[in-house]
C-alpha cells in the first residue's frame, strides 16, 4: 500500500519502515518535512515475490506536482548504508522503487541481517519526497546533545552548497554545526527548537537529517539515540534531572554493555582541532607523522595521520601509538587494522587535509612533530596532552550507580555490574 | 606471457609495502633462499632496499614497478577484465570490511564493545558469511588469474587464512599481517596499482 507522509497516518514502523515512521513523528510535532509518500513494506514483499508494484504508484507521485523527487529505502529496523537511496528522479519512478526493493536482496545486506539476527522476509518501505536541494542552500546532521561526551550543546556536521548525501557519505570536507548559528542565526534558531521538540517526543537525545533550500529549513530524517556509551550514561542522568525520563527509567537504559564500554579512558578536554569518527577505543597521545616511513623512524610515541591507508602503512600502524585518516569510514581498512592492532583510531576527520610535512585544518597548520592527543571513542583530536578521563573519575556514572543502589536497597560496596544489575532484579 | 621470478619479487613488495624476508617469499609464491636471491639482484640495481630488517621499493622501483605493470597490461582485453574484476571486487570489499569489523566488534543494542569471541553462535555467523563471501570472491580471483597468472596466488592465500582461521586461529580473519584481510587490502592495492587508479 501506498501512505502520504502525513500526520493522520497512524500505522507502526514495521509497515511504513522507520525513516518514514521518524518523517510522520516530525510533522505531528508541526516540524518542516519534504511532502512526499511511503510504499510499505508489505509492497516490497509483494515486489519480491511476484515482481508487481503497488496500484497507483505514478498517480501518487503526480499527487505530489514534484519535478524531481528523492526515493530512498527506509525498513523496519535501522540498517544503515546497506540499502539503496536515489536522488533527483524524475517521474516515472517504477524503476527506482524497483532498485530499491531488489537491494533488500545484496549479500551485503544479507550479511547485515544474518549479523544483527533480523530476519530476511521483512523487506523495506520506500520514501518517495519533494526532492529538496541543498545546492541551494545547505544540509547536514545535527544531533540534539554532544554524541561523544552527551552534554547539551547541539552537536553536528554542515556543509553549505552541497547535498545531505555527501555529508553523510564524508565525501566532501565539513563545516561544524555552529557555523550555521554565524551564517544562518533564524535557520539555527529553528533547527535547534526542532531537536528540542524531537528530544521531548523521543524523551532521549536525537540526530536529524537536514537539508536548507533557499533559507528555509527541511528535515530529511530523525532517530533517537546514536551516542558513544560514556555519552550515553550523561544523557540518561542528565534527562532525569531535567525530569524528562524518571531515575529509574535512566537507570533501566544503561545496560552493563555501556559500563564496560564506559570503562574505556576517555580525552579530558584539551584544544580540539578536529573530529572524525571513532573507530577504535582508546585515547593515544603523540607526535604527529605523514608517513609509514616517518612513522617508523621517529623516537618516541607517534600518531601516524594520513588521508587513506594503503598496505604500505601497515609497519607505520604498527609503530604509531594512534592513527588518524582524514577519510574512511568505521568499516574501513584503517579501522580494521588499528583495532586489528589495538590501537586508538580516529577516522574521516574530514576537516584535516594531509600535506607531505604538515597538516592543515581549516586556517591552522600542524607541522610534523606537533603533539597531539587523540580519543578513538569519540574521534576527537586534540592539541597537546589535556589529560585522561576515567569511568572512576565520571560524577554523571556515580549518580546513576546510586540511583541503581535505591532501587535495589543495597548500599554495599560491589563491582559497578552488579550494582546494575541488582537494580534490575528488583523491578 | 612469462614474467620474470624478479619482476614478481618487485611487485609483491608494491603491494605490501616493507616487509620481511617470510612475507615477501609468501606473497611472492617463491621459496625464501630463491626470493631473497631475486631481492638482492633487485638491490643491486636499485630497485629496492633494506631498512630494519625489511625490504621495500625505493623510488626508482616504484616507477619500474609501473612501467612493468601498465606493459603487462598493454594488451586491450587484459584491461578489460581486470577493469571488470575491479568493478566485483568493489561491491565485495565493504562487505568484507564489515564482516572483519563485525568479527572485531559486536554492537547490542545500540552499544559497540569488543567482540570477546565467548559467543560461538555469533562467531559462527560471521564465519558462515566470510566464507559465504569467500566463494563469491573465488570466481573473481579466477577471472584475473586468467587475464595475469600473478592475481592466481591471491586466490591461494585467502583459502589459506580462512583455513587457518577455521582451524581455530582467530586473528587469521581480520587480526594479523598474514590475516584474510591483511591479504585482500593488498588485493585491493594490486588492483588500483595494475589499473593506476589511487584509493577513493
Amino acid at each position: 500500500m501506498i501512505f502520504p507522509l502525513d500526520a493522520a497516518v497512524d500505522e507502526p514502523a514495521a509497515v511504513i519502515g522507520g525513516k518514514a515512521h521518524g518523517l510522520i513523528t516530525l510533522l505531528r510535532l508541526g516540524l518542516p518535512v519534504p511532502p512526499g509518500f511511503v510504499i510499505d513494506t508489505n509492497a516490497c514483499r509483494t515486489y519480491l515475490r511476484d515482481g508487481s508494484l503497488p496500484d497507483g504508484l505514478e498517480a501518487a507521485v503526480e499527487r505530489l506536482g514534484a519535478a524531481s523527487v528523492s526515493v530512498r529505502s527506509g525498513a523496519a529496523v535501522s540498517m544503515p548504508g546497506m540499502m539503496n537511496t536515489l536522488l533527483d528522479v524524475r517521474p516515472p519512478i517504477g524503476d527506482a522503487v524497483r532498485e530499491i526493493f531488489r537491494s533488500w536482496h545484496t549479500p551485503r545486506a544479507v550479511t547485515y541481517r544474518e549479523l544483527q539476527g533480523i530476519r530476511h522476509d521483512l523487506g523495506t518501505a520506500v520514501v518517495v519526497q519533494k526532492m529538496v536541494f541543498g545546492e541551494r542552500g545547505s544540509s547536514g546532521v545535527a544531533f540534539s546533545r554532544d554524541p561523544s561526551t552527551g552534554e547539551k550543546i547541539p552537536y553536528g556536521d554542515v556543509l553549505f552548497g552541497c547535498r545531505g548525501d555527501d555529508v553523510v557519505s564524508g565525501r566532501t570536507s565539513t563545516l561544524p554545526l555552529s557555523a550555521l548559528a554565524s551564517r544562518k542565526p533564524a535557520v539555527w534558531r529553528e533547527l535547534t527548537d526542532a531537536l528540542s521538540r524531537a528530544e521531548r517526543h523521543y524523551r532521549d537525545a536525537c540526530h536529524v537529517e537536514f537539508t536548507v533550500e533557499s533559507g528555509r529549513l527541511w528535515l530529511l530524517q530523525v532517530r533517537p539515540g546514536g551516542l558513544t556509551a560514556p555519552a550515553a550514561v550523561r544523557v540518561a542522568v542528565d534527562l532525569a534531572d531535567e525530569e524528562v525520563i524518571s531515575r529509574e527509567e535512566a537507570v533501566r537504559r544503561i545496560s552493563p554493555r555501556h559500563l564496560r564500554a564506559a570503562a574505556v579512558p576517555r580525552m579530558l578536554g584539551g584544544e580540539i582541532v578536529a573530529r572524525g569518527r571513532g573507530a577504535s577505543p582508546g585515547v593515544a597521545t603523540g607526535r604527529v607523522v605523514f608517513s609509514s616511513d616517518r612513522a617508523v623512524r621517529m623516537p618516541g610515541p607517534v600518531i601516524l595521520v594520513r588521508p587513506v591507508t594503503s598496505p604500505h602503512d601497515l609497519p607505520g600502524l604498527a609503530a604509531a601509538t594512534g592513527i588518524v585518516t582524514s577519510r574512511g569510514g568505521l568499516a574501513g581498512h584503517a579501522a580494521v587494522v588499528a583495532r586489528s592492532l589495538g590501537k586508538p583510531a580516529v577516522v574521516d576527520a574530514t576537516a584535516v587535509e594531509v600535506g607531505e610535512a604538515s597538516a592543515r585544518i581549516g586556517d591552522r597548520v600542524l607541522p610534523e612533530g606537533t603533539l597531539i592527543t587523540i580519543d578513538g571513542t569519540g574521534g576527537e583530536v586534540a592539541l597537546g596532552h589535556p589529560g585522561l578521563c576515567t569511568a572512576i573519575t565520571d560524577t554523571h556514572l556515580h549518580r546513576l550507580l546510586r540511583w541503581a543502589d535505591d532501587l535495589s536497597g543495597d548500599h554495599s560496596p560491589r563491582p559497578a555490574e552488579e550494582r546494575l544489575r541488582a537494580a534490575g532484579d528488583r523491578r | 606471457m612469462t614474467v620474470s621470478r624478479m619482476t614478481v619479487v618487485l611487485h609483491a613488495l608494491r603491494c605490501m609495502g616493507f616487509a620481511e624476508l617470510t612475507r615477501v617469499a609468501d606473497v611472492a609464491g617463491q621459496p625464501e633462499p630463491q626470493t631473497e636471491s631475486d631481492l638482492i639482484d633487485l638491490a643491486v640495481d636499485g630497485l629496492v632496499t633494506r631498512e630494519l630488517g625489511a625490504w621495500g621499493l625505493t623510488p626508482a622501483g616504484r616507477a619500474e614497478d609501473a612501467r612493468r605493470t601498465a606493459d603487462e597490461l598493454a594488451g586491450a582485453e587484459t584491461r578489460g577484465v581486470v577493469d571488470a574484476a575491479y568493478e566485483k571486487f568493489l561491491v565485495l570489499n565493504p562487505e568484507l570490511l564489515d564482516l572483519c569489523s563485525a568479527w572485531q566488534l559486536r554492537t547490542i543494542d545500540g552499544v559497540t564493545t569488543p567482540n570477546d569471541h565467548r559467543d560461538p553462535a555469533y562467531d559462527g555467523r560471521v564465519f558462515d558469511r566470510f566464507a559465504d563471501l569467500d566463494q563469491r570472491a573465488e570466481p573473481v580471483c579466477l577471472e584475473l588469474a586468467a587475464a595475469l597468472p600473478r592475481f592466481g596466488r591471491y586466490r591461494e592465500r585467502l583459502g589459506a587464512a580462512l583455513g587457518r582461521a577455521r582451524g581455530g586461529a582467530l586473528e587469521e580473519l581480520a587480526d594479523s599481517l598474514t590475516s584474510y584481510h591483511v591479504v585482500w587490502f593488498q588485493l585491493h592495492e594490486d588492483l588500483l596499482v595494475t589499473l593506476g587508479r589511487t584509493r577513493g
